[in-house]
């Protein structure tokens, strides 16, 4: 099997028109392409910055709020500067860019321009036709393009069935300091994802060298593409320092992609002071971290409404997790449920931390000591 | 249970309430002869106006009832325009020609006052003041509200004095760039092509001075509209700097307009919000207490559905998301301690108007429901229970295929908003579906609700020319009860802030959007020209779009950094005392104040979420 297209989507700086994008992300994910969907708002460098890492074929950017002849030419000169011409661009405002505008453009090196009244189905045959086939490339010009690209290898090697046998993971004799590797799991609407983009905005704060990266899971649609959407709602890790890859668990169930574990072994090579992996909302029985082997620290977020005190008993991550976080815990429901969690850990008897979080919330105590607890052995 | 809750109860036993009323005019014979009374008499002082052909007509329009049950149900149940609860309008007369002789002493200079008029966009803000006959004080401020906002400020500022050349009173309606909207500087990364794109460009106290130069500030023929929500407590602290700086701190209470600051609806469907909703809430919050106290004409508040339809609701949504929005500002409003009857009054309305069936009845639904509310929920006088109402007719509507139809579209939309009597409107030109709107079709825009209002005899002759209708009935109860069934919704959900955070009126809105654009392709939604009629030929006009010039940015870029180099020290100390102010929980509209003196809007947004954070967007 072919690996799918992976495209990037994003809507500019200063605009947050993102009705005709959700559509045509919807779209896409349809017909097999999975896009990571940078949000609303975005500026220049978070889009190349983005498309790199995630290693995309193509970025589609849809403006409605003017400027788009500068900006579209800015992304097509900054992913040039990067060495990353083999991304393309892509894009369209509806009846805001004007043909003229579009001639414009399309010298600067924008791909194509789609002009209102463009069929959904025209998008997504240009996208599958154009964005398809391999593509040749020349030598990787930075670290964070390197392990992309290293990370699209595996993830291809995957999709056609040939596993890349990761030898060693660790090398502990190795000179470079090994990463420390958090994974978070929990059921879908937890706030995982806040809950992380919080912790790397403490993690860039306090330490000024700290570099972090973050492996993202959301789920294939049977069938279909992935929305793989996280990276819209996390404003803090759009930065340098954080290396972040949006992964499809392309139809293995229980909340990773069958890529994963290579990919992990990847970047517990690489130079971060963390990687973070979040896997997709997980379901009671779920141990996502078991036959990784090399998660230093497991992070299961809870949500108050988990439903009855028995519930508790069947979740299995429970056992498992070395911290369990009641997040949201400004909800009516979050001091039974602290207490249920407490008590259900008690049996255990292995020292699990119990932390109640807001998440949402700027500088919330409850995250604050999360990080410490999590970052307690990385002091500099 | 939340003050949506009651809402709702107070709705429902007003509906009680007026069944009663009917049942005792019928039962009780003093309490129906005395609604006959006043019925016979409300007719006979209605005033008899002529047409151009001689035709007599009354100025009021009643149904022809005379048994004392029916009328209880229209006067407790509708009330007759400018009467609780206002079904009919929130004033007595509206839309009507003067009397003939006041007609023959305004006439004349003013005739072609619509020539330059409206142009393109949100917040065409103007209010129809009753004319009531006769007709002594000053006549009525023009209608037209003239949306403008384009490049620099001195650029804007031109702009202005062009479009008010001949107009008695000023009404300026000012669009700002996408950074402004964003609170962002133009020295920003990246912004460059943004800088006076679709509004008009404002970093500084001194852009803002630029922007309204030579217009009298303080003069009651004067108001300002300011079309920005995120960052709308810093602009309006640097319009009030502004003002001070040219006129003295004696212009404060006299200063008279409206910013739109409407959070929530940013939210659910804009996507320009810039902190967290509490804190977004809570400087909005100080901005209305030192506006209700300091500026009484001023309307800090512009609560608006037209972003939520056109971001794809249904009409029913629309106005349930903007009442129970309106309802729960009031809320915060009244928890800090501000009275109703301070801030009831300021609150105004912006409403989207499209062509489904439910427009015939959903503005004036909203203005019962919303009078109701504030009357029996949060015990608000008169003044605070009116709905005072600006429309805007459906951007969405309008398509580029053989786009001079839209030009039907909009009359129509434009018939409906006023069968709503809506206060002001703003109707749309045709040519939006593909370019900011040209002078020409402008102008047709314009001139179409002059055709309506002025030429037609449809709106000029009578109050209530259309209203009541068996149809506009059964829309009505259909509407009122779809509204209510939202705001349970909305309860069950904990209350408005609650379900905002939850995502629940994103999520609909989405989701609406996507089953009108199903409708669209399945065809059950026909849109003529598109799935019906279509003749495939493309009659788009080549257009010619005014741009920033890159000189323009740079001049904006430069000044920015003089005006940040110059109040360097003095901005640090503003804004430790902003943070301070922030950080103590304390109204923090006088530090603005201060700190919009020396600082930039951008420097102040960065200080600002420094402290509360940034706002973690919902996709």
């Amino acid at each position: 099997m072919v690996a799918p297209i992976r495209v990037l989507t994003a809507v500019p700086i200063c605009d947050g028109h993102d009705s005709a994008i959700n559509t045509i992300n919807l779209e896409f994910i349809r017909h097999g392409i999975e896009v990571i969907y940078l949000g609303y708002h975005r500026s220049v460098g978070d889009i190349v910055r983005a498309a790199i890492q995630e290693d995309v074929r193509a970025i589609g950017i849809s403006s409605y709020n003017g400027g788009h002849v500068e900006f579209f030419a800015e992304v097509v000169d900054l992913l040039r500067k990067r060495g990353a011409s083999d991304i393309k661009v892509f894009g369209g405002g509806g009846g805001t860019i004007t043909h003229k505008d579009a001639t414009k453009m399309e010298r600067q090196g924008v791909d194509q321009i789609f002009f209102a009244g463009t069929s959904l189905t025209e998008m997504t045959d240009y996208v599958r036709k154009h964005y398809g086939k391999p593509r040749r490339r020349t030598a990787a010009k930075s670290s964070d393009m390197e392990l992309a690209r290293k990370l699209t290898e595996i993830e291809e090697a995957h999709a056609k069935g040939k596993r890349r046998t990761a030898k060693q993971i660790r090398n502990p004799q190795s000179a470079i300091r090994n990463p420390k590797v958090i994974g978070f799991t929990g059921p879908g609407g937890a706030g995982k994802t806040t809950l992380i983009d919080e912790l790397v905005l403490r993690v860039l704060n306090r330490n000024p060298r700290a570099r972090i990266a973050i492996l993202s899971h959301d789920p294939s649609v049977v069938g279909e593409g992935a929305l793989l959407g996280d990276r819209a709602t996390m404003i803090n890790s759009q930065n340098d320092r954080v290396f972040m890859r949006s992964m499809a668990t392309r139809g293995q169930a229980g909340g990773l992609s069958p890529a994963t574990h290579d990919c992990l072994a990847q970047l517990a090579q690489s130079k971060f002071d963390y990687v973070i992996i979040e896997t997709v909302g997980t379901g009671q029985e779920a141990m996502p971290f078991q036959e990784n082997g090399i998660v230093d620290l497991t992070v299961l977020v809870m949500n108050p409404d988990y439903g009855s005190r028995l519930q508790l008993q069947k979740i299995v991550m429970l056992d498992l997790a070395d911290i369990v976080v009641v997040n949201k815990s400004d909800l009516q429901r979050a001091r039974t449920a602290h207490s249920e969690i407490e008590q259900r850990l008690e049996q255990n008897r292995r020292g699990q931390q119990l932390i109640d979080t807001v998440a949402k919330r700027h500088r919330d105590p409850g995250v604050d000591r999360l990080f410490d607890l999590i970052s307690a052995d990385r002091a500099r | 249970m939340s003050k949506l809750g009651q809402v709702v109860e107070a709705v429902e036993k007003y509906n009680r309430f007026v069944l009663d009323q009917v049942k005792r005019a019928r039962a009780d014979e003093k309490f129906g002869r005395e609604l006959i009374n006043r019925w016979n008499d409300t007719k006979e002082k209605t005033p008899v106006t002529h047409t151009p052909t001689g035709l007599p007509l009354p100025r009021l329009a009643l149904p022809e009832i005379d048994e004392p049950g029916e009328i209880a149900r229209y006067l407790f149940g509708e009330g007759l325009p400018g009467e609780f609860p206002f079904l009919n309008g929130a004033y007595r007369e509206m839309y009507l020609e003067p009397v003939r002789e006041i007609e023959l002493s305004s006439y004349g200079k003013d005739g072609d006052k619509n020539d330059v008029a409206a142009g393109g966009s949100p917040a065409n803000r103007s209010k129809v003041r009753p004319t009531r006959p006769p007709l002594r004080s000053r006549p009525p401020e023009e209608p037209t509200r003239l949306f403008s906002g384009l490049m620099l400020a001195e650029d804007t500022n031109e702009r202005f004095h062009y479009l008010t050349q001949h107009q008695r009173t000023h009404r300026l309606s000012t669009a700002f760039d996408g950074p402004t909207l964003y609170g962002i500087d133009s020295d920003a990364d990246g912004v460059s092509g943004k800088i006076g794109e679709g509004g008009v460009a404002i970093d500084t106290v001194e852009d803002m001075v630029r922007l309204y130069d030579g217009f009298d500030l303080g003069s009651p023929n004067f108001s300002a509209s300011m079309t920005i929500s995120g960052p709308a407590p810093i602009i309006m602290a640097m319009y009030i700097a502004a003002a001070k700086r040219r006129f003295g701190s004696k212009v404060v209470p006299k200063l008279r307009g409206t910013i739109q600051a409407d959070i929530f609806k940013e939210v659910q469907a804009q996507n320009e919000t810039i902190f967290p909703i509490e804190a977004s809430l809570r400087f909005l919050t100080d901005m209305v207490e030192f506006t209700t106290r300091e500026m009484p004409r001023w309307y800090p508040i512009s609560i608006s559905g037209y972003h939520i339809g056109e971001a794809g609701s249904t009409p029913v949504q629309q106005a349930a998301y903007t009442l129970s929005n309106g309802f729960a500002y009031a809320e915060m409003f009244a928890a800090r301690g501000i009275p109703v009857d301070q801030f009831g009054p300021r609150l105004s309305f912006f409403l989207d108007c499209g062509l489904d069936a439910e427009y015939i009845a959903l503005a004036r639904v909203s203005r019962r429901i919303w009078a109701i509310g504030m009357r029996d929920a949060y015990g608000a006088g008169p003044r605070g229970q009116l709905f005072k109402l600006h429309t805007q007719t459906s951007g969405r509507s309008l398509i580029a295929a053989e786009f001079k139809n839209n030009l039907t579209r909009t009359a129509a939309e434009l018939i409906l908003a006023y069968m709503n009597a809506t206060n002001s409107c703003h109707s749309n030109s045709a040519d939006e579906p593909f370019t900011t709107p040209s002078e020409e079709w402008i102008r047709l825009a314009a001139h179409g609700q002059a055709i309506l209002l002025e030429e037609s005899g449809i709106f000029k002759h009578t109050m209530n020319m259309l209203s009541g209708s068996p149809g506009m009935k059964a829309v009505e109860r259909a509407v009122e009860a779809a509204i209510l069934d939202e705001f349970r919704e909305i309860e069950r959900l904990g209350g408005v802030l609650a379900a905002v955070e939850d995502r629940f009126q994103r999520s609909q809105i989405q989701n609406a959007a996507h089953r009108y654009e199903q409708q669209i392709y399945d065809g059950t939604r026909p849109i003529i020209g598109l799935n019906r009629y279509r003749n495939g030929t493309d009659d788009i006009p080549e257009v010619k779009l005014a741009r920033t010039p890159r000189a323009k940015q740079q001049l904006q870029v430069d000044r920015l950094a003089k005006f940040k180099k110059k109040n360097a020290g003095k901005a640090k100390r503003a804004l430790d005392k902003l943070v301070d102010v922030v950080e103590r929980g304390e109204n923090c509209f006088p530090a603005l104040l201060d700190a919009v003196e020396v600082s930039s809007l951008g420097q102040i947004t960065g200080c600002l979420q420094e402290i509360v954070g940034h706002f973690r967007p919902m996709v």
